[in-house]
């Protein structure tokens, strides 16, 4: 074989090598960076657990109130909750305190369910089931109401707040 | 490299020009000997890419948290399609609605829709009603290679069509856990069940 035929299939045989080389490459970061692989929603199962357990203590905390004892509500609302969550919180808030007294209103909630829909470092969509339980002072027994929210959270200094809550 | 390469080649003709003796041979050996290194050096060029390239997409396919990834997408979709068509169902063909929810149900919910006979499709039928279901939402609480269970908030938008559908619709809001199992590579119901209050 004559050196110019052996250079020419060095040649080739890089080009190929190359080819190879780059298509498994390409393909890794395809797989990598999509959407599915950047969503790290039940994949990452510690994660997924901090996320549901914080906004969970976060809503429980947020949607009970006592009228005889209102600041707990208000003070959870401070620390947990920014952003247009906090602005409706206050609305709400705000025409709850109105009748609160007269009535002696007292609201409890419980998170029934939980999950991740989408999960980075430092932002979440939630699905939760809320169970919420309101009391007045004229009333023999509570009523209670089921409640789907679509909740958006982000991560503040280490701690995950609630920034969005839509009622579904 | 290539003008070193061709300095040499230059070096080997000045050599044979000036002395036709054996010495030649040797000089003309030297490019060739030059050629032959910087082949090799190309092909293990290649071999590093071809290498790292293969090296990154065979670790990609070793995790698994890539493929599960993907998976948790599917069973979303799957589990919401799955979903609204057992919140669906038209007066006018029971059973073809029936037909559906048997095709995306398996396991204890497959052998609930297997018993529902001529006389219970007569009785949903005669409620003369459209519903729809729709999933306004929708998570994945839990995967593994088999099962899943997905979160929905559901709207079922009913209409009574027993007036000729002149009625306003009315809409419920449900939400519900589903089961699901995965069945020749799709995911099926197992079961579904409203979320209650348990307070």
């Amino acid at each position: 074989m004559s050196a110019s035929v052996r250079s020419l299939l060095a040649v080739v045989l890089a080009g190929v090598l190359v080819a190879v080389g780059t298509t498994g490459a390409v393909l890794a970061w395809q797989v990598r960076s999509s959407d599915a692989a950047e969503n790290l929603a039940v994949v990452d199962a510690d994660a997924t657990a901090e996320v549901q357990s914080e906004v969970a203590a976060a809503l429980t905390a947020t949607f009970t109130y006592d009228f005889a004892d209102p600041a707990p509500s208000e003070a959870a609302a401070d620390e947990l909750l920014a952003g247009e969550a906090r602005e409706e919180y206050d609305t709400l808030f705000a025409s709850l305190q109105e009748r609160a007294a007269d009535q002696e209103l007292v609201l409890s909630a419980q998170v029934q369910s939980v999950a991740v829909k989408a999960l980075d470092e430092d932002s979440a969509e939630l699905l939760v089931f809320l169970d919420q339980s309101s009391q007045r002072a004229a009333d023999d027994e509570a009523s209670v109401s089921a409640a789907q929210l679509a909740v958006e959270a982000e991560r503040r200094e280490g701690a995950w707040v609630i920034t969005g809550l839509e009622p579904l | 490299m290539g003008t070193d390469v061709e300095d040499r080649v230059h070096e080997g003709e000045a050599a044979m020009s000036e002395d036709q003796a054996g010495p030649a041979e040797a000089e003309v050996d030297a490019p060739r000997r030059g050629h032959g290194r910087r082949d090799l050096v190309i092909v293990l060029a290649g071999l590093l890419v071809a290498g790292l390239g293969l090296g990154a997409w065979a670790l990609t396919e070793r995790d698994d948290t890539y493929a599960m990834a993907e998976e948790r997408d599917v069973v979303l979709v799957e589990a919401s399609a799955a979903v609204e068509a057992l919140n669906t169902l038209d007066h006018r063909d029971v059973p073809a609605g029936i037909e559906r929810w048997r095709e995306v149900s398996t396991g204890t919910l497959a052998d609930q829709l297997a018993d529902v006979g001529e006389e219970e499709m007569r009785l949903l039928a005669e409620q003369e009603s459209i519903s729809t279901g729709e999933v306004v939402d929708a998570a994945v609480l839990d995967l593994d290679a088999e099962t899943a269970t997905v979160l929905a908030a559901v709207e079922v938008t009913v209409v009574d069509d027993s007036d000729g559908g002149s009625d306003q619709p009315e809409v419920k809001r449900n939400r519900f856990s589903a089961q699901l199992e995965k069945v020749d590579g799709e995911w099926r119901l197992a079961s579904l069940q409203q979320v209650a209050v348990s307070l």
